[in-house]
């Protein structure tokens, strides 16, 4: 029954990843990123409408009093259906389900422990109350139906729901917000527009609870969010990409990006960031990192085969570590056989950092690797 | 031949058989005292209406006596019940009618057959014994014909096939040469006689005529449904 | 297994041979029987493709939703969305609307048009559009993304002339809009609703096209797991109380719960003919056991036990069910093409709106009516087995049988016809079962066997009456006629009841369905009386849900014509899970013009009450359906308004087989809110003018102000329209009648045919002591005569009782309406010399079976 709904989803994750679907001569209305993104938060937490796409994501590694391990995610996207003052002009009077905004919004949850994965999905036109954001003074609250997630000055708040699990947490920035890339403008492939503004927070100390089952269950742990908006970034030939963040217990993060291309090559546009424990961030280009995949899993489900450990070295930084999947069935899938397949998930990291030992958690998107992905460049 | 030695294949005593006709009643017999030795070859005699048709139809299972005592082949007649009776007509007896009987539907085999059939017998059994009849009778080349292609000594000689199909100890004729010419009559008494000859079978013939008085070993005569005295002319 | 095998080689060297030695007479019996179960068969099919076609449009329709919100006579406000997003049991939730609408320049019919949210909607109803994979997910992103959108089903493009991307000018009441169709629907899902004539479109553009901001028809629910009734009732206590949570699935029970009352209505019609040739079946399995009695006594005495006998007959019941059904399919298939469509359009006319797309073999349907014929012809051949178990194995000792019959007591025969008949009182007055009259139908089928029975007494009676006059003014053949008839027993009137069935099923339609129209007639003149109906643009087809707009409505009553308007509107309402209209109208001018068909209650007394808004009328069906009678309390909630009025009469009312109420729009307004109008007729005050000239001038004013935004009909076609649909629907069952005739007439043909071959032998002793062929000839011919004119003489007794019962029981019990009973003298009378000499001309083939043969090959001996 969800199907078109994860459809819709799928193609959001696309338009980042191989641009081509949305049609070209609409996207001329829409505003571009080329340069500096010059954020300034609170105002640049909130939507970038007249962009095409936009998300706002968390993920984090929790904890409960026994030490049993959960991972999260929360994502809101943002879609933007058409350019203001495009073509179609709307009537007047107007319905009050006029929208030019979908909101989509994702949630799941890892239980490590039990090895059981839970997700579930919510979609609606910013009209009526249905989806949307509201800010009040500088607090900027994202909502779809009855999950939220609030951006305060100095907190978070994320609350969702689905079947069989439900959480809600609170949020504290351990570090202030790192804008990745040149200034938050983040390249994306071999032209200027192929790019989005990107923006991090790279440590975010969580608490709250997790319901599985029923049973409320009190967790803390570190989170990650990220804040990403653009119109059309990537470029026609790229067939997916790996994304990693990864929070070491030296108080430092890593993010990396891997755009993959045709042919199992890399575009050269992939990056990361690494951020010292002051918060102080680095653009790591392509050639600082090296990521080779150890292991994989096959999903019996979708078929598709995913990385499942990887090693991954930044000389520079004198960074040598192992990543291995808390729970190789994180895989998001869709009923029948679309194609909206990725997986998305827990990793544990252990390793040395400049000759010592380290370790820490992190989260890995995969998207592509499911075999239609191909049909939709 | 003295019938007090053995067990006779019939054994009555008083039979009577009487039929309701308005407020009166009509008798068929009439306390009738009869024991025919098993290998005897009688002969039936009587008028029209005297009784015989009725008598051979008590001995036939064909129809219940109203009062006495009736014993064909061990088994009690007197107090038999519809579905011993339909048994007792398979196995025991072959009945062998003026009118020949044949059924028009089935042809000449099927119509050997059926009673075999009837008694749950294998069909090839069936078959093969009507095979062996038939061709004994000298019918092998009409097996196919319907009995209305038949003449009527072949439809006799068909019906006396189907009264031997199950082997029974007793064969009762009913005026079998009443709807035959002189020369088919001779062939059809012929054949029963041989049939007693040969195989030790009882025989009753229910007739009037006397083409099978020189072949029996007695005769029998009723007279208003009763037994008079055994002599085979008049 | 070997007894198996035996018996069916047995079953076929005896019975089988013998059938196909008589095959004429074993065909006709076939065809009868088949007859029966073809027009049984396509009747069921027909009517099962529209329910078929309706539940599952139904179903698509209502998607996964558990609970349907709306609002009883209007809109639900969108308001209550933050209700429902609040709730915590609510897991998903829709709106939609739907109007019809059609394309502009008017061409075809108008189709449906939904309204939904397509990101709400996808969790309820399942739709897809035709194309690549991705492309498509823009095409019904550009439903929401670009106003004025549709996606249409594939059928409704090709009909349209219209592909994917091109525009198209779609019309409503209030406006027509070009839209751009955005894609075509693949055939699954939502895209079969309606025989697939349906468009989708985006709620916004919904609303903009009709004018209906803020609102929708109803929203769809479905709730959490482990959602209780006590969450449920929480959710109803949050909502306004005008709202109503309704079960998705009622609007389908009640409209397949009719639609199943009216295939069993159809069903029993059509069993008649079953029925009939059931009598056919009788009649020649027991003309087979009997003549075959001697064959019979052979069997038995070379063994076969009375069980073989029996079921070598009943095997012969069940061959002729088995071929009979195997020949109706090819029958059933021409049939069925006639029937789907008449049957789909009553059911539309009459119960619910259907869109019959083809015939559905349900397996369902043909496994009953393999087992109904089967089981018709094995009942048929019970009582000749039955009789061929008796025959005694003595039989074969006596030479040229001639069958000893037990006769049975004709007397005793009749007062179990009596005893049948007299039942049917009590039957009739007893309710009917879950809305189909189940009593009704057997007390039907007492009085169809009660005057089966009655037959053989009354050819006694007839014959031991009519034989001396008949001599006297007949001559010898006549009076052996006569004289046989009355000793021929229960075989003759067998045939005799066939006859009887099929007369009473012709005199009783003729009858109920000359009442029904009479009736229908006499309604049309009164209650849609009215010189010009105005209502708004597809008001008919979207039920006059859309109010005629204010400037029109303005400008239609300050216009210069010298004509009485009366305004009316009308309400969708349901009474508990009756479905009913609550109409309002200008209650004093239309009394002054036209008027109601009184059923109950005082039109005198009732008028000041209904003038004054203290009263309110109700029709029969309302009334019988939900038990309100004269001064009780009428309760409704219509939209915002509480109503409670007492009943001040009960009256006759034939628009649809729900209920309808009226009251008077002036007090409605006063009393509630403007209730606005839907519609509007008009009624001239000049009689002496030309009626037709004034219509078509008022029609010609209208339009050049208003162009097409209205729809109009002159009072004139709108009744000629009804009547016109009325025949239509009527057209069936007389086809159904014609069919029972026939084959009864197969029936008079078979049993004067045994008559004559039983009688072969006495026949050609006749002759031989000298009576001349023409003789013979005319004593068959009497016969004929003397069973065709009894079976009619019957036929109508029963057929006036059964009319009887067909109006006040059936038809009451299973439509809820009757009808003032009147009888069509002049068809009656003129179409029974017609079945007379249909069945006389039945009787010519056995006048000439009777001298196929020289009298002397039958004289002689077998």
């Amino acid at each position: 029954m969800m199907l078109r709904q994860k459809k819709l989803l799928w193609m959001l994750l696309c338009i980042t990843a191989s641009v081509s679907i949305a049609a070209a001569d609409d996207s001329s209305g829409f505003l571009s990123v080329t340069g500096p993104c010059r954020l300034e938060f609170p105002r640049d937490h909130s939507p970038h409408q007249g962009f095409r796409t936009e998300w706002w994501y968390w993920t984090g590694n929790l904890k409960s009093e026994t030490g049993r391990h959960f991972g999260f995610q929360l994502t809101f996207f943002r879609y933007q259906l058409t350019p203001f003052g495009g073509a179609a002009e709307w009537p007047e009077p107007r319905s009050a389900w006029r929208s030019r905004q979908i909101y989509l919004g994702h949630a799941a949850l890892s239980d490590l422990s039990a090895k059981r994965h839970f997700q579930a999905e919510q979609v609606g036109r910013e009209a009526l109350g249905l989806g949307g954001w509201v800010q009040w003074g500088p607090d900027i609250t994202f909502f779809l139906r009855d999950w939220s997630a609030v951006i305060l000055p100095d907190s978070q708040h994320l609350k969702a729901s689905g079947e069989g699990f439900s959480f809600s947490l609170e949020l504290k920035p351990a570090k202030a917000p790192v804008a990745h890339g040149i200034d938050g403008y983040s390249r994306k492939g071999s032209t200027p527009e192929r790019a989005s503004c990107y923006y991090s927070f790279s440590r975010l100390e969580t608490r709250g609870y997790v319901t599985v089952a029923g049973k409320s269950i009190p967790v803390q742990g570190v989170s990650w969010m990220d804040h990403e908006f653009s119109t059309a970034p990537l470029e026609s030939g790229t067939v997916g990409w790996d994304w990693f963040s990864i929070q070491l217990s030296d108080k430092t993060e890593i993010m990396i990006f891997l755009l993959r291309t045709e042919g199992g090559g890399v575009n050269p546009a992939s990056s990361g960031s690494y951020i010292d424990a002051s918060g102080a961030v680095r653009h790591l280009d392509r050639g600082y990192f090296e990521i080779d995949v150890m292991d994989t899993w096959k999903s019996k489900q979708s078929g598709a085969t995913y990385p499942s450990r990887w090693r991954l070295n930044i000389p520079l930084l004198g960074i040598e570590l192992g990543l291995v999947s808390n729970l190789p069935d994180q895989e998001m899938r869709t009923a029948g056989s679309t194609g909206a397949t990725y997986w998305e998930g827990s990793v544990s990291v252990k390793g040395s950092k400049g000759g010592s030992l380290v370790d820490g958690n992190g989260y890995v998107e995969m998207t592509g690797y499911a075999g239609p992905m191909t049909a939709l460049k | 031949m003295n019938s007090n030695s053995i067990e006779p294949v019939i054994h009555a005593r008083k039979l009577s058989r009487t039929y309701p006709f308005g407020d009166s009643t009509v008798t068929g017999i009439n306390q009738v005292d009869l024991d025919i030795a098993p290998g005897e070859l009688v002969v039936l005699k009587g008028d029209s209406g005297s009784g015989k048709s009725t008598l051979l139809a008590l001995l036939a299972g064909l129809d219940h006596p109203t009062a006495g005592e009736l014993v064909v082949a061990g088994h009690h007649l007197s107090n038999s019940a519809g579905a011993d009776l339909t048994r007792f007509r398979r196995k025991v007896v072959g009945m062998v009618f003026q009118s020949f009987n044949l059924l028009p539907t089935l042809n000449l085999l099927e119509n050997v057959c059926l009673p075999a059939l009837l008694a749950g017998k294998p069909a090839e059994a069936a078959r093969a014994k009507a095979l062996e009849l038939l061709d004994w009778l000298g019918l092998k080349s009409r097996l196919k014909h319907d009995p209305a292609q038949l003449s009527g000594g072949e439809m006799q000689r068909t019906a006396i096939a189907r009264a031997l199909i199950n082997d029974p100890a007793l064969i009762l004729a009913d005026e079998p040469t009443g709807n035959l010419d002189s020369r088919n009559g001779r062939v059809v008494i012929d054949l029963l006689a041989e049939l007693n000859r040969s195989s030790g079978r009882t025989v009753l013939i229910a007739t009037h005529s006397n083409l099978a008085d020189s072949l029996a070993h007695r005769c029998i005569r009723l007279r208003d449904g009763a037994l008079t005295d055994p002599t085979c002319d008049g | 297994m070997r007894r198996l095998t035996f018996f069916l080689r047995f079953f076929l060297w005896f019975s089988g041979r013998h059938l196909r030695r008589h095959l004429g007479r074993a065909l006709v019996v076939l065809f009868g029987i088949a007859l029966g179960a073809a027009v049984f068969t396509s009747v069921r099919l027909s009517v099962h493709a529209s329910l078929h076609s309706f539940s599952r449009s139904m179903d698509f329709f209502a998607g996964t939703a558990e609970k349907v919100l709306v609002r009883p006579g209007g809109y639900v406000p969108e308001g209550v969305l933050p209700v429902l997003l609040a709730h915590p049991a609510v897991k998903d939730f829709s709106p939609l609307l739907t109007t019809f609408v059609r394309v502009y320049p008017p061409q075809g019919s108008s189709f449906l048009l939904i309204g939904i949210d397509p990101l709400l909607d996808q969790s309820f109803r399942k739709w897809r559009i035709r194309g690549d994979r991705e492309k498509t997910a823009e095409r019904w992103l550009d439903l929401i993304r670009e106003p004025y959108t549709v996606i249409l089903t594939e059928p409704l493009a090709r009909e349209l002339g219209t592909v994917s991307g091109a525009r198209l000018k779609l019309e409503h009441a209030r406006r027509t809009a070009e839209f751009r169709v955005a894609g075509i629907l693949i055939p699954e899902g939502l895209a079969l609703v309606e025989g697939e004539r349906v468009a989708l479109t985006d709620i916004a553009t919904f609303q903009e096209l009709t004018g209906l901001y803020g609102l929708v028809d109803r929203i769809d629910l479905t709730f959490k797991p482990k959602t209780s009734p006590l969450d449920i009732e929480d959710l109803a206590r949050k909502l306004p109380d005008e709202l109503e949570l309704r079960s998705p699935s009622a609007a389908r029970d009640s409209g397949t719960a009719m639609i199943r009352a009216y295939q069993l209505n159809l069903s029993v019609l059509s069993f008649a003919s079953l029925f009939v040739g059931m009598f056919l079946v009788y009649s020649l399995v027991a003309l087979n056991a009997a003549s075959r009695r001697r064959e019979l006594a052979i069997l038995r005495a070379v063994g076969a036990s009375p069980r073989l006998l029996f079921n070598l007959f009943l095997a012969e019941g069940a061959l002729f069910g088995l071929c009979g059904w195997l020949l109706a399919i090819p029958l059933s298939s021409l049939l069925v093409r006639y029937l789907l469509h008449s049957v789909s359009q009553t059911i539309s006319t009459l119960f619910v709106r259907v869109q019959v797309e083809g015939l559905v073999l349900s397996p369902w349907e043909i496994l009953v009516s393999f087992a109904v014929t089967l089981c018709i012809s094995i009942a048929a051949a019970f009582q000749p087995a039955r009789e061929a178990m008796g025959v005694s194995p003595k039989e074969a000792m006596e030479i040229a049988q001639t069958g000893v019959r037990r006769r049975r007591s004709v007397r005793r025969l009749a007062a179990w016809a009596v005893g049948c008949i007299l039942l049917c009182v009590p039957l009739s007055l007893m309710p009917g079962i879950g809305g189909v009259p189940l009593p009704g139908y057997l007390a039907i089928l007492l009085l169809f066997v009660g005057f089966a029975l009655l037959a053989p007494w009354m050819l006694e009676r007839v014959g031991r009456a009519l034989s001396p006059v008949l001599q006297r003014f007949a001559g010898m053949p006549a009076y052996l006629a006569g004289r046989y008839l009355r000793d021929s027993g229960a075989r003759t009137s067998i045939s005799v009841g066939a006859l009887i069935t099929a007369v009473a099923l012709f005199t009783a339609l003729v009858i109920m369905i000359h009442s029904f129209r009479q009736t229908v007639e006499l309604w049309v003149q009164q209650t849609v009386s009215g010189d010009l109906f105005v209502t708004t643009k597809m008001g008919q087809v979207n039920r006059f849900r859309f109010p005629i707009p204010e400037p029109i409505v303005a400008g239609l009553s300050q216009l210069d014509v010298d004509a009485d308007l009366v305004p009316s509107r009308r309400f969708q309402m349901t009474y508990g899970d009756f479905p009913y209209e609550f109409e309002v109208m200008g209650m004093e001018t239309f009394l002054k013009h036209g008027g109601f068909v009184w059923m109950k209650g005082d039109p005198e007394t009732a008028r000041p009450l209904l003038l004054r808004g203290e009263g309110l009328l109700v029709s029969e069906v309302f009334a019988n359906r939900t038990g309100l009678g004269i001064g009780d309390m009428f309760r409704a909630q219509i939209e915002g308004s509480r109503i409670e009025i007492p009943v001040a009469g009960i009256i006759r009312d034939y628009r649809t087989d729900g209920g309808v109420v009226f009251y008077s729009w002036k007090q409605f307004r006063q009393r509630f809110y403007d209730p606005q109008w839907s519609g509007v007729r008009f009624y001239f005050r000049d009689r002496t003018r030309d009626i037709d000239a004034q219509t078509t001038g008022l029609r010609d004013t209208l339009i050049a102000r208003w162009g097409d935004r209205l729809d109009m009909i002159s009072g004139k076609e709108l009744r000629n329209g009804v009547l016109k649909i009325f025949d239509e629907t009527f057209a069936i069952t007389t086809v159904l009648l014609l069919i029972a005739l026939a084959v009864a007439s197969l029936g008079i043909t078979t049993t004067l045919t045994v008559l004559v071959l039983e009688r072969t032998r006495q026949l050609n002793t006749l002759f031989a002591v000298g009576a001349s062929f023409g003789q013979i000839r005319s004593m068959i011919c009497w016969e004929a005569g003397f069973l065709v004119v009894a079976g009619e003489m019957a036929g109508l007794a029963c057929g006036f009782v059964l009319s009887y019962m067909l109006v006040y029981v059936i038809n009451r019990q299973s439509f809820g309406w009757t009808f003032l009973y009147t009888v069509d003298w002049g068809t009656l009378a003129l179409s029974f010399p017609l079945i007379v000499l249909a069945a006389l001309v039945a009787a010519l083939p056995a006048v000439r079976t009777a001298f196929r043969e020289p009298p002397a090959a039958l004289l002689r001996e077998r």
